[in-house]
């Protein structure tokens, strides 16, 4: 059997669809929570967030993932909410998007520690609302290079994966060797890894892509629609033309079967201006209608957007 | 000339609104109502209980009150579990009043939306950052995050590393001094490794030293240095803030001065001609979430210490200066 956790139970992992692998109902570093100049109100949520999950239903998306970690504001009862209404399958995470979003109780917490807490979260469920996450989230911190407590979190999360099944998803791909070593360590199989934002402005040239696909490793193409082109565009912007020519130069290499994409983009920001102009939704109105000027052919697409998630996402039992 | 310890705008900031500062009685300084490790609201194996948190801290300040206790400060700043709408419900169940702060500290404890924000590079806040976060918790109401703002905050509070003062342990005490300065409530000061430099540095903010508590003086390691005398003569307040550290089991027992040491400095600042500068407090844990408990009643202070004070000289009337006046002057918005 095929399984995968959503916010609202486990569902058949055929009844995915087209997959969000990487997005946010709403991201906030933690501490952003004391800010008011970020508050919203309950209306504007839900006024800024339905109607572009609506419109990813609409336009034949089955599954967003949404990847905001432990302390990031992640608010699974809003989420079943919001899953109920519009019909898009949402799945939750553990885990933590980078050292620096663990607040003191984790960052001191052993390897043990962190690893029944994601373990929880998937078998028994995360807080008290019943939903178990479907992914774990790790990453590497701002500075480039994994730090003490990003390397304690990534083998907790590989202890977590191979006793759940679960997949591991990264913020970052830099660095690649160390979370490879620390997986392979922990004998997790690499393709259990998609190692994620591959293609953003700042780390795309010191990311080793095409390695971590020949290691067994999958590869996230999952910022698209953060372009310079934009009106405000944020410092890990990239101009569009450059990330799709990177996407389909390593799709031609021959890494399909590797590759997932996504937007990262964030339904209502919690704790940042968000990008003006940016939604989950670019992979429709933008992604697709590119890969299909660039002679990607549909079984293709299917691969990348419901084949290659599918597989990545079904609890390895 | 009037009095101006006598006007009736003399008030204090509690969590159910500015009160008459003479309606304050004994005061307690330093001390945590519920006290959670920043994250541990979200570990799997913790479940906080509201109405259990209640029960339990509304039996503490019962207790206090009847040992003749009138307020309660929770000087754990903004983000180590306040809960501003359980203090208020405390406070009216109880009759205690009770005071909370705004402020965070050391480093450590902070999120990483202060220490590694969104931009490139991830420059953590500055001081003027901070000090606008702690004003704004004053003079608009402290945060229930993402939901509303409640009362004003009572005192800003902020700590050191241990090992020292870091740039950004820096930039929290700058914040928290010019908070303090144009909002009129005071600073409380948890020192790293040095207690008198650390106060310079928020003295060096034009904040009056008599609008300054330096807690943690009854540490060893500060006494050894002379410290309490040294902070007394500058005009800040000396909190002698761990009574009752050596009848609770603790890993770092000796970290901090027994009962008799603290009682013994107490008469001797007071010889030393600083009884208006001196508070009493126990640094107690109400609900103590993701860290061991340190269950002291909150009672201690008047109930055990301050007679067994007494018997080694302390007076009457500088018993009652530094339970009543002392906490009353500091805590009184200017």
């Amino acid at each position: 059997m095929s399984k995968v956790n959503t916010v609202l139970g486990t569902i058949p992992a055929e009844e995915l669809g087209v997959v969000a692998v990487h997005e946010h109902i709403g991201y906030g570093m933690p501490g952003s929570e004391l800010d008011s100049k970020w508050w919203k109100t309950p209306e504007q949520r839900y006024e800024e967030t339905v109607p572009k999950l609506r419109a990813f239903h609409e336009y034949g998306g089955g599954t967003f993932v949404d990847v905001t970690g432990i302390c990031n504001g992640r608010d699974v009862d809003y989420y079943k909410s919001l899953s109920a209404k519009t019909g898009v399958h949402i799945v939750a995470c553990t885990g933590f998007v980078g050292g620096d979003t663990a607040l003191p109780h984790f960052a001191r917490a052993s390897v043990d520690y962190l690893t029944r807490q994601f373990v929880s979260e998937i078998t028994v469920g995360i807080g008290d609302t019943g939903s178990r996450a479907g992914v774990i989230k790790v990453g590497v911190s701002r500075g480039g290079r994994m730090t003490e407590l990003d390397k304690r979190i990534y083998r907790a999360a590989a202890r977590a994966a191979l006793t759940t099944g679960v997949p591991i998803m990264t913020h970052l791909a830099i660095d690649a060797e160390t979370a490879i070593a620390i997986f392979s360590e922990e004998g997790l199989p690499l393709d259990r890894v998609l190692f994620g934002h591959a293609d953003d402005g700042v780390n795309a040239e010191k990311t080793r892509d095409t390695w971590i696909a020949e290691q067994g490793g999958r590869v996230g193409f999952d910022t698209f629609g953060y372009e310079t082109e934009l009106e405000d565009p944020p410092f890990w912007a990239r101009p569009r033309k450059e990330r799709l020519d990177h996407f389909l130069r390593f799709i031609g290499q021959g890494h399909l079967d590797k590759v997932l994409a996504s937007a990262d983009a964030n339904c209502s920001p919690l704790g940042w201006p968000g990008v003006k102009g940016h939604t989950v939704n670019y992979v429709f109105e933008d992604l697709i209608p590119d890969l299909r000027e660039a002679g990607v052919d549909e079984a293709t697409i299917t691969t990348i957007f419901v084949d290659n998630p599918a597989d990545f996402l079904t609890i390895r039992t | 000339m009037t009095d101006a310890r006598t006007a009736p705008s003399r008030s204090v900031n509690t969590v159910l609104g500015p009160v008459p500062a003479d309606d304050l009685g004994v005061v307690s300084v330093h001390e945590a109502l519920l006290s959670v490790v920043p994250g541990a609201e979200h570990a799997y194996d913790i479940t906080i209980d509201r109405a259990e948190v209640f029960e339990v801290l509304a039996k503490k300040l019962t207790d206090f009150r009847n040992a003749g206790g009138g307020t309660i400060v929770d000087s754990t700043g903004m983000f180590y579990g306040r809960d501003v709408r359980l203090y208020e419900a405390l406070s009216r169940s109880t009759g205690v009043h009770v005071v909370a702060s705004t402020g965070m500290g050391p480093e450590e404890m902070l999120g990483g939306y202060f220490l590694t924000p969104q931009t490139n590079p991830p420059t953590p806040w500055p001081a003027e950052r901070f000090a606008d976060l702690f004003s704004q918790e004053v003079s608009e109401g402290m945060v229930v995050p993402r939901v509303e703002r409640r009362g004003g905050a009572g005192l800003v509070a902020t700590t050191a590393t241990r090992e020292g003062m870091t740039a950004t342990d820096e930039s929290l005490f700058r914040g928290a001094a010019r908070a303090a300065r144009d909002t009129g409530v005071p600073v409380s000061i948890r020192f790293g490794a040095d207690a008198v430099h650390d106060l310079e540095v928020v003295l060096s903010e034009q904040l009056p030293a008599d609008r300054v508590v330096v807690g943690g003086l009854d540490r060893r390691d500060a006494v050894d240095a002379g410290a309490p005398l040294e902070v007394a003569r500058r005009g800040a307040y000396v909190a002698l803030d761990h009574v009752g550290s050596d009848s609770v089991d603790r890993d770092d027992d000796d970290a901090h001065l027994t009962d008799r040491e603290r009682a013994a400095l107490v008469v001797e600042l007071v010889q030393a001609g600083h009884a208006d500068r001196i508070l009493l407090s126990s640094n107690a844990i109400g609900v103590a979430v993701g860290q061991p408990a340190y269950d002291l009643p909150f009672s201690h202070v008047c109930s055990t210490f301050v007679p067994f004070a007494k018997s080694l000289g302390l007076s009457d009337e500088d018993a009652r200066r530094i339970l009543v006046g002392n906490p009353r002057d500091l805590l009184t918005v200017r």
